[in-house]
């Protein structure tokens, strides 16, 4: 899902890359002064987590396949908005130090994984939360992966370089996360499970992030 | 200020398990041919080959230079790991910390 330079028009990048400044700066405005000492520690693990996880490529024999991105993950760990500036971490280091991800479309592609994964990951999540922690855990996963890869898709559909075929980017970016999210879904639900059981008092005090300051 | 959580040192093993499976999943990934969706939208679009690689960075495609590939991808994994730990962490404390705001 990492966008590399020269796959969108550099219109579409600054303005991506305008909305993600904004609404990280948003993001760092409604977590500032609020992050427990405890928090502080586990975001520099979650992100570190997420920075490994996404370097172990699922191996799916014959046919498309994904990484771990890990957006409603961190989300429903630490709270949407620190989850947002933790995925923004990992991207915008992967495209610095490691060339995965361009620099031109890298507010691109903080857009899609770090507040598009994030947020709607987190909604699902918090929509579902009352029916089951651990199946909302799943469903965020799942359907914050598939929007992230449709916003991709749309960027991608509306550049010169992608020949302008929207539906074509959107389908098979949109269809491909759609199956491929089950298994971030998956591992979202498992590993949440792991932590809650295991760390209880590691457990999210989202609700207290997302108030109104 | 900031003590380390008795977690933490867990957590760090947990880390470090992870980055040294790296080049194992590379391997696979290469084994079976890994192509993601982003690579079939523009395999079918015709845009492949406009891809401009990051001129900048230190490592590309999480490999260095002079080391071979599993070697190579595990020294990645682990500069990245600590970095993005080390980053992440620090973000957290400038957002400024309280010790009762939980």
């Amino acid at each position: 899902m990492h966008i590399p330079d020269g796959y969108v028009d550099i219109t579409i990048a600054v303005l991506f890359g305008a909305l993600s400044v904004a609404i990280l700066g948003l993001a760092a405005r409604r977590v500032g002064r609020r992050v427990p000492e405890s928090r502080a520690p586990l975001l520099g693990v979650v992100a570190a987590g997420i920075f490994a996880a996404q370097m172990l490529n699922w191996p799916i024999p014959g046919g498309t396949s994904a990484h771990f991105v890990g957006g409603a993950f961190a989300a429903i760990l630490l709270g949407p908005h620190l989850g947002a500036l933790c995925v923004a971490t990992v991207v915008t280091i992967q495209a610095l130090v490691f060339g995965d991800g361009g620099l031109v479309v890298l507010g691109a592609n903080v857009f899609n994984m770090a507040i598009v994964e994030v947020y709607v990951g987190y909604g699902f999540y918090r929509l579902l939360a009352p029916y089951g922690e651990y199946r909302a855990a799943f469903v965020a996963g799942w359907l914050g992966i598939t929007a992230g890869a449709l916003t991709a898709g749309l960027q991608l559909g509306l550049s010169s370089a992608f020949e302008y075929q929207l539906l074509t980017t959107l389908s098979i970016m949109g269809v491909g996360h759609l199956v491929l999210g089950l298994i971030e879904g998956a591992i979202t639900a498992v590993v949440y499970r792991f932590l809650a059981e295991a760390r209880p008092d590691l457990q999210p005090t989202a609700a207290a992030e997302v108030s109104p300051s | 200020m900031n003590a380390r959580p008795d977690w933490f040192p867990r957590a760090l093993a947990i880390l470090l398990v992870l980055t040294l499976l790296t080049p194992l999943f590379g391997w696979a990934a290469g084994a079976v041919g890994y192509a993601e969706p982003l690579e079939n939208a523009a395999e079918a679009t015709g845009a492949a080959d406009s891809a401009e690689a990051v001129g900048i960075a230190l490592m590309p495609d999480y490999a260095v230079a002079g080391l071979g590939t599993a070697p190579g991808t595990v020294v990645a994994a682990v500069v990245g790991t600590a970095l993005t730990l080390v980053v992440a962490g620090a973000i957290g404390r400038l957002l400024g910390t309280e010790p009762n705001a939980e």
